[in-house]
């Protein structure tokens, strides 16, 4: 108790430490003139009696120090006061803190920022109660299974099956009721968006569809009002009831809580909202992207009509499309749940779809759910992993160039530490000292770091999402993310100021107090700061050579002929509800509205399609030619886009045989279609493929007449060859194109036309809103996001690197020289030309540059073969771009020597002989 | 007995017990009494009593606060406190206890070896 309150005092005297020296100096005082007017009282002359009342009192300055050691933590003290001295050192040589500050800031601001990303996108977990506690449900078939069609994500295993997420929804429900081992399994769907109109303003919202225990199973409890419950989700139609994100409710309700009870028009159906989601709620699906209303599964066939004579997909036993996700029971395995959750999904599949007899079904696979699905991850992973790796590197040299900084300055206050090493300073203090001054420099650092990453935290979400969505994730710098800084701040202080400051103890007293520092010309060899700055050659080469890269695969792609032209075209999609527009209802007001935008005056041409170019999606159907025949399973298919008459004409695909679609190609004649030279070559080889017929449609097929050829064009992704494709024209479908895109060309500024345009639709349907408005250049460019955040970040990077590989040559080269001024002057003085002496700096800058590059190289052809997957129309190992790289690194070294060279050529060897 | 340096749990014991009996009492004072009281035989430097006087008043044994002196100056006075007065008297039970026991090794060993 006692050590504790002395402890807790000393503390409080950090802060009052004056107040304590004054103290003791008047109580000093006052003793002493009492003792001495005693001694004067006892005869003592007052000189005497002066000096013998000091020497009783005891040496002043060694009881002051014990005074002193019983008012503060003397551990504290000598840290405060090595920190003020480091402050000082470093405020003494602005450009050596500028340059090592500068440095890291980039480095751990690039390395946050981009952890930050990876973090949010690979880590975040739903925001729910025990998400490990849930398990998304997979189901893997080997090719030409039998599930054929579905909705949703799937993707090729490499043994050649399939896996994907989506269930039928009476398997869904069948396997709900014989489930035992999960304690809930709940269904889910994001369905994409929908037209929600409140208080008469329609917005485009995208929606979740859940079934009744989807808020029991994730444990969601919603901040008003309640969930959707089983009750809702019972028989068609029971259930007209929604609940709202929390984002929405701040919109488009003011966060009133009148909105409860309220009725909202969701595809023109009407629905009531019966609760607010909490915020941070990100729905089953990932932990990214916001859904704004749910409603449940049994407002589908009301809401959402599935656009063919079977309005419902709960009772579709081919499609398959549902979500499902359950939560362990604790005590039960996940490998226990799958077991008999497969028992289940086998008798549901054989009791709902056609199962021959050696047909596979589908096995179950349970997966961890704690970020859901997690689509955004596929395409994500790999990059971010790579950024992050880049970023790395960037950082490694920071640091480098930080520990030859210090290297340097070590050798530079030798005289200094020889001095505190002779007055007495233990090795141990020197080098809590020299660690201080690392450990502040690195902090700095970081703390610059952290504020470069806060101010630049939203690049990177808007990097990888669409100009016209919202960011792909909230850049919130959170917990982990400052303790990953500082951490990394730590580290670099301790483990790259740790070899330097060891240096700095380990110095000969005697010979470095002397006037001249060297007796005879040591030539220092200085080893470990070549080996530094080598390695720093060898990082840049690294860096550079990988933005080459990055950039020459932006530029293939920017170069590859897309088919159709891209430039002036405004893109802008609407969306027709099936619930206001059943079935082919939607076609007269597509054509109206055809129309009437080529109407509008500034409008040079405009055409439709259902799925916009380059835009990831694209719409696929099997394809039997004339004379063969279908069979069960693998058929032949192609890609299908359904297109307005001047399709071809505004996107400038050539027409290369054939016509091209006219009014007499009315809705009830025979259907036609035009293909690509693909199509043509591939199913109609040899052959014209004019008036020839093919089949279609999966559940209803249908003939189509080939009645025109056209050239071919990238379909949806810039990176993908073309492949087969047929167009259809949309006035010819059965069920109705509900989904469309336009494209207005134009000369003037297509932003320009928008109201014109938007008061067209109103003029048609005012309850239509206009959505993702943007041009084809800019669909294009979001296609290639991904390559063209990599080509600005790894440039970034390498120029970085360059600079930072820059000035680490340019110190090393400089301190050598610096340090060789005797060797040099001898050299001069015994008849050297000064331009010998130049041309031996340099060469011994460009082995030293060569050693770096040539590992640099070796590393780099090892490493690129990693990023393959991510380059277009290049090598890895480009022979063009690994030698401009190295050119460019010679030059960049050359450069930075040339200065040091020189001032070595300049050395007056009299000075030089002179002066140490 | 030989006149020797005294450690500080026994100097502190002693400020103690002066400030016990004379009542509150400036840092000289103190010095002056121990003096005293050990007759001259302690060689003291009495600037070491201040540390001392700190330390004590940190446990919260002593208290102290300014006051007028003899000659009308300031002074800085210190009294016991309660806590003091309790640690007082632990301690001279300690030492008390101490010496009881030192006592009977002393006298055992003159009883064998008579």
């Amino acid at each position: 108790m006692k050590i504790l309150r002395r402890f807790l005092v000393r503390m409080r005297n950090l802060v009052v430490r004056q107040s304590h020296a004054d103290r003791f100096r008047e109580e000093m005082q006052e003793h002493l003139i009492q003792q001495t007017e005693e001694n004067m009282r006892s005869g003592m002359p007052p000189d005497e009696a002066r000096r013998h009342a000091a020497l009783k009192f005891g040496v002043a300055e060694t009881i002051r120090e014990q005074y002193h050691a019983e008012t503060s933590l003397p551990l504290i003290e000598s840290t405060l006061q090595d920190l003020r001295y480091a402050v000082r050192i470093l405020r003494k040589s602005p450009g050596f803190t500028a340059i090592a500050v500068g440095s890291l800031a980039l480095g751990i601001g690039a390395n946050t920022a981009i952890f930050t990303a990876a973090q949010h996108m690979l880590l975040d977990r739903l925001n729910v109660p025990h998400p490990d506690q849930l398990r998304m449900f997979y189901w893997t078939q080997p090719k030409e299974g039998i599930v054929s069609s579905m909705w949703g994500s799937w993707d090729d295993m490499p043994d050649g099956g399939e896996i994907s997420t989506s269930f039928s929804y009476p398997v869904y429900q069948q396997m709900r009721q014989a489930n035992r081992s999960m304690a809930e399994v709940f269904a889910f769907k994001p369905y994409g968006r929908m037209t929600v109109t409140i208080s008469g303003n329609a917005e485009a919202a995208e929606t979740e569809m859940v079934s009744g225990n989807y808020y029991a199973g994730l444990g969601v409890r919603p901040q008003l009002g309640r969930g959707i419950q089983e009750s809702d989700d019972g028989e068609v139609g029971s259930g007209p009831v929604v609940t709202i994100s929390d984002r929405m409710w701040t919109n488009r309700f003011g966060r009133s809580p009148d909105a409860i009870g309220k009725t909202v028009l969701v595809n023109a159906q009407p629905m009531t909202v019966v609760g607010i989601n909490p915020p941070g709620f990100t729905g089953a699906n990932s932990a990214q992207g916001t859904p704004d209303v749910f409603l449940p599964f049994s407002m589908q066939p009301i809401v959402a009509p599935d656009g063919s004579d079977t309005p419902s997909l709960l009772t579709n036993k081919s499609l398959w499309w549902v979500l499902m996700m359950g939560r362990i029971k604790p005590g039960v395995s996940s490998e226990t749940s799958q077991a008999s959750l497969n028992v289940a999904l086998n008798a549901a599949v054989r009791a709902t779809m056609d199962v021959k007899k050696d047909n596979q079904l589908p096995r179950l696979v349970l997966r961890d759910g704690s970020r859901g699905q997690n689509p955004s991850i596929e395409g994500f992973a790999k990059p971010l992993v790579v950024l992050m790796a880049l970023a790395g590197l960037v950082l490694l040299l920071a640091c480098a160039n930080l520990a030859n900084l210090l290297l340097a300055r070590a050798g530079v206050r030798q005289r200094e530490m020889s001095v505190r090493l002779a007055m007495g300073a233990g090795q141990g203090r020197i080098l809590r000292q020299m660690m201080t001054e690392s450990l502040l420099l690195s902090f700095l650092g970081g703390a610059s770091g952290l504020l470069l990453a806060w101010l630049v935290r939203n690049t990177i979400p808007r990097l990888l999402s669409n100009a016209w969505d919202p960011p792909a994730f909230s850049a919130r710098l959170s917990w982990p993310i400052f303790a990953f800084a500082a951490a990394v701040s730590v580290l670099t202080g301790i483990v790259f100021g740790l070899a330097p400051a060891w240096k700095s103890t380990r110095v000969e007293v005697s010979s470095s107090l002397k006037e001249s520092g060297q007796t005879v010309t040591r030539r220092r060899r200085g080893l470990g700061g070549k080996a530094i700055v080598a390695v720093q050659v060898a990082l840049s080469m690294l860096l550079v050579i990988g933005a080459g890269l990055f950039v020459r695969t932006l530029m293939q792609l920017g170069r590859t002929p897309l088919g159709f032209r891209s430039h002036n075209l405004l893109l802008f999609s609407v969306d027709l509800p099936e619930t206001r527009y059943p079935l082919a209802a939607s076609t007269p007001i597509l054509q109206r509205l055809d129309e009437k935008f080529a109407s509008v005056p500034g409008v040079q041409a405009e055409a439709l399609t259902e799925l916009p170019l380059i835009s990831g999606s694209a719409r696929n159907s099997t394809l039997i030619p004339e004379g063969q025949q279908k069979k069960a399973e693998g058929n032949p298919s192609a890609l299908t886009n359904r297109v307005g008459a001047h399709f071809f004409e505004t996107f400038g695909i050539p027409i290369i045989a054939g016509r091209v679609f006219t009014m007499q190609d009315a809705p009830n004649s025979p259907k036609v279609a035009i293909v690509n030279q693909s199509l043509a070559q591939k199913y109609f080889p040899n052959a014209n493929p004019i008036g020839k017929t093919f089949q279609t449609g999966g559940r209803h097929p249908f003939t189509v007449e080939i009645v025109g050829v056209c050239g071919d064009a990238r379909y949806y992704r810039v990176r993908k060859e073309v492949q087969p494709t047929f167009y259809t024209p949309y006035w010819q479908v059965d069920e109705g194109v509900h989904d469309a895109t336009f494209a207005i060309s134009t000369q003037l500024d297509g932003h320009a036309l928008l109201p014109s345009l938007r008061d067209a639709i109103r003029q048609i349907d005012t309850n239509l809103p206009m959505l993702d408005v943007r041009t084809q250049d800019e669909q294009i460019a979001a296609n290639l996001r991904q390559e063209r955040i990599f080509a600005v970040l790894s440039s970034g990077f390498g120029v970085l690197a360059l600079a930072l590989a820059c000035v680490g040559i340019y110190g090393i080269m400089a301190y050598s020289v610096a340090n060789r001024r005797n060797e040099i002057g001898i050299r001069l003085a015994l008849g050297a030309q000064p331009r010998q002496v130049r041309t031996m700096i340099l060469r011994e800058s460009t082995w030293l540059s060569v050693a770096g590059i040539v590992a640099g190289v070796g590393t780099a052809l090892f490493l690129t073969r990693l990023v393959k997957s991510m380059l277009y129309g290049i090598q890895p190992n480009d022979p063009l771009t690994i030698s401009c790289g190295v050119l460019l690194l010679l030059a960049v070294a050359l450069a930075a020597s040339w200065i040091p060279a020189r001032r070595a050529a300049r050395v007056q060897p009299m000075e030089a002989l002179r002066h140490e | 007995m030989a006149t020797g340096d005294i450690q500080q749990g026994t100097l502190a014991l002693m400020v103690l017990k002066t400030l016990d009996v004379l009542g509150p009492q400036h840092g000289y004072g103190i010095a002056r009494r121990i003096e005293q009281i050990s007759g001259d035989q302690l060689s003291l430097n009495q600037g070491t009593l201040y540390p001392l006087l700190l330390k004590l008043e940190h446990e919260g044994a002593i208290a102290s606060e300014w006051g007028p002196s003899e000659n009308n100056r300031r002074a800085r006075f210190y009294r016991l406190t309660r806590a003091g007065q309790k640690q007082l008297r632990s301690e001279l039970e300690n030492w008390n206890h101490t010496a009881d026991i030192i006592a009977r090794f002393i006298t055992m060993n003159a009883e064998t070896n008579s």
